[in-house]
C-alpha cells in the first residue's frame, strides 16, 4: 500500500516540476505556436498569438503573416491597416504592397490607381500590371483597346480576360423600352424577347382570352360582363407591358451579377495574380 | 455506528436519485405541435394605411384574405404571396403602379412552367419574388440566382 501511495505522489510531482521549469509563454514558444496555427489555417488565433509578440520581436515576417492572415479571414480593412505600418525597407514590402492592392480591390471593387514601386522584381511587376489592368473592368469609364487590355496576361488567361472584355464593352443587355414596345404590339412578346418564354406565352393566352370574352359578350349584348372582361383584359395587357419592362431590367441586373460573379471567381482562381506564399515548408 | 460502506452507499444513492430527477426532467413526455406554420398566422388584418391608395389595396387584400384565402388555404407558391405583393407594392409605389405590378405577378403565377431555375427559393420552399425588383427603379433591383436560398424572416 505504501509503495502505491509513494508512486502516486511522486508521478505528479515529477510532472509538475518539469512543467514549471518549461516556459510555455516565452516569445519563441508563442511564435512556434502561432506558426503552427497559421500553417493549420487557423488564422484568427494565429493572428492573436502573433499580436502578443509582434511589438516585442519587431519581425517583418510576422507583420506580413498577420497581414496575410487578416486578408485570408476576409478582414481586408484590418489587413491594409497593418500594411500602413510595414517599413518600406522590409523584404516583404513589395509583397505587402501587392496584397494591399488585392485587399483594396476586394473592399471597393474599383479601379486601382496606385503606381508601381521600384522594389518590385519581374514577377511582382507582372502581378501588379495584371491586377491593375483587370481592375479597369470595375471602372465605369472603360476605354482601352482589346490588344492593350489582354497583353499583360499569358495565353491561358487571355481567353477568359478577352471574354470579360467583351462583356464589359458590349454587355448582352436587353432593352426595356423594346421589351415594352414588343408587348404593346403582341402581348407577351416582350417577355419572350427577354427570354421568359413561359411568362410570355401565359400573358398572350390570358390577354387573348379576356379580349375574346369581351368581344363575344359585346356581340351577345351582355354589356356588363363584356365591360368586366374588357377591364380585366386591359389590366392584364397593361400589366404585361409593365412586366416586360421590369423583366428586361431584371435581365440586365442578372447580366451584371453574372459578370461580377464570374470575374470574382476568375480572380479567386488566379489568387488575384499574387504568388502563393508558403511559410509552412 | 454505521459502517464506512453504508455511508458510501448512501452518498451514491443520494447522488444517483438526484441525477435521476434531472434526467426525468430532460426526458419527460413532450407535447410537440405537428401543425405546419402558415402565412395566415402572421397576417395583419388592420386597415392602417399611409395614403388612400394603400387603404384601397389594404381593404381589397383584407377582404380577399377573410373571404377566400383563409378558407381556401395557403396556395400561392410565391413569397410574398400575391396579395401581400399587392400590399407591399402599394407601399413601395402608388396604387396604379401597384395594380400593374400585381397583374404582372398574377400572370407569372398563372405560368404553369414557372420552373426551378427562375426564382430563388425561400427556406420554406416558396419562390422568392420581392416587389422591390419590379418598381422600374434599376437601383432597387437585387438579383439573386435561382440556386440561392433566402432566409425566411
Amino acid at each position: 500500500m505504501r509503495y502505491f501511495v509513494t508512486i502516486f505522489l511522486l508521478i505528479p510531482l515529477s510532472v509538475l516540476s518539469q512543467s514549471t521549469s518549461f516556459d510555455f509563454h516565452s516569445h519563441e514558444n508563442i511564435k512556434k505556436f502561432a506558426d503552427y496555427l497559421f500553417c493549420e489555417g487557423d488564422y484568427l488565433r494565429a493572428v492573436e498569438q502573433y499580436d502578443l509578440i509582434n511589438q516585442i520581436l519587431d519581425n517583418d515576417t510576422i507583420e506580413f503573416k498577420v497581414m496575410l492572415g487578416y486578408s485570408e479571414l476576409g478582414l481586408f480593412q484590418e489587413s491594409n491597416e497593418i500594411f500602413e505600418g510595414v517599413n518600406d525597407k522590409s523584404n516583404f514590402y513589395a509583397d505587402a504592397y501587392l496584397l494591399s492592392l488585392k485587399n483594396q480591390l476586394l473592399i471597393a471593387s474599383k479601379l486601382i490607381n496606385d503606381s508601381s514601386i521600384s522594389s518590385f522584381n519581374s514577377f511582382q511587376m507582372k502581378s501588379f500590371t495584371k491586377l491593375t489592368t483587370i481592375s479597369m473592368l470595375y471602372d465605369d469609364e472603360f476605354n482601352i483597346t482589346r490588344e492593350k487590355f489582354i497583353s499583360p496576361f499569358n495565353e491561358e488567361e487571355q481567353n477568359s480576360v478577352s471574354s470579360f472584355y467583351d462583356y464589359k464593352v458590349e454587355p448582352p443587355y436587353k432593352s426595356p423600352v423594346l421589351a415594352g414596345v414588343f408587348s404593346a404590339i403582341i402581348p407577351g412578346s416582350g417577355k419572350m424577347y427577354v427570354g421568359e418564354w413561359g411568362d410570355g406565352i401565359t400573358a398572350l393566352v390570358v390577354t387573348s382570352l379576356f379580349a375574346f370574352l369581351a368581344y363575344d359578350n359585346f356581340n351577345a349584348d351582355h354589356t356588363t360582363r363584356a365591360w368586366i372582361f374588357t377591364g380585366l383584359g386591359a389590366f392584364f395587357y397593361a400589366g404585361n407591358i409593365y412586366g416586360s419592362i421590369s423583366s428586361a431590367q431584371i435581365f440586365n441586373a442578372r447580366i451584371d451579377f453574372e459578370f461580377n460573379d464570374g470575374l470574382k471567381l476568375f480572380l479567386e482562381q488566379k489568387n488575384y495574380f499574387l504568388p502563393e506564399y508558403d511559410f509552412c515548408k | 455506528m454505521p459502517s464506512k460502506f453504508n455511508i458510501f452507499l448512501v452518498l451514491i444513492l443520494i447522488s444517483s436519485s438526484a441525477f435521476c430527477q434531472i434526467e426525468n426532467l430532460k426526458w419527460q413526455k413532450a407535447d410537440p405541435s405537428y401543425e405546419k406554420p402558415t402565412k395566415q398566422a402572421h397576417r395583419d388584418y388592420s386597415f392602417e394605411a399611409d395614403n388612400a391608395g394603400e387603404f384601397i389595396a389594404k381593404s381589397l387584400t383584407n377582404a380577399y384574405w377573410f373571404f377566400i384565402s383563409d378558407v381556401d388555404g395557403d396556395n400561392c407558391p410565391f413569397h410574398p404571396s400575391c396579395s401581400s405583393f399587392l400590399l407591399q407594392s402599394a407601399k413601395e409605389t402608388n396604387i396604379f403602379q401597384a395594380s400593374l405590378m400585381f397583374f404582372d405577378r398574377f400572370t407569372r403565377d398563372m405560368n404553369i412552367a414557372k420552373g426551378e431555375d427562375h426564382y430563388p427559393r425561400v427556406s420554406t420552399g416558396y419562390y422568392y419574388d420581392p416587389p422591390q425588383n419590379y418598381t422600374l427603379n434599376q437601383g432597387k433591383i437585387k438579383y439573386l440566382p435561382p440556386a440561392f436560398i433566402v432566409d425566411d424572416e
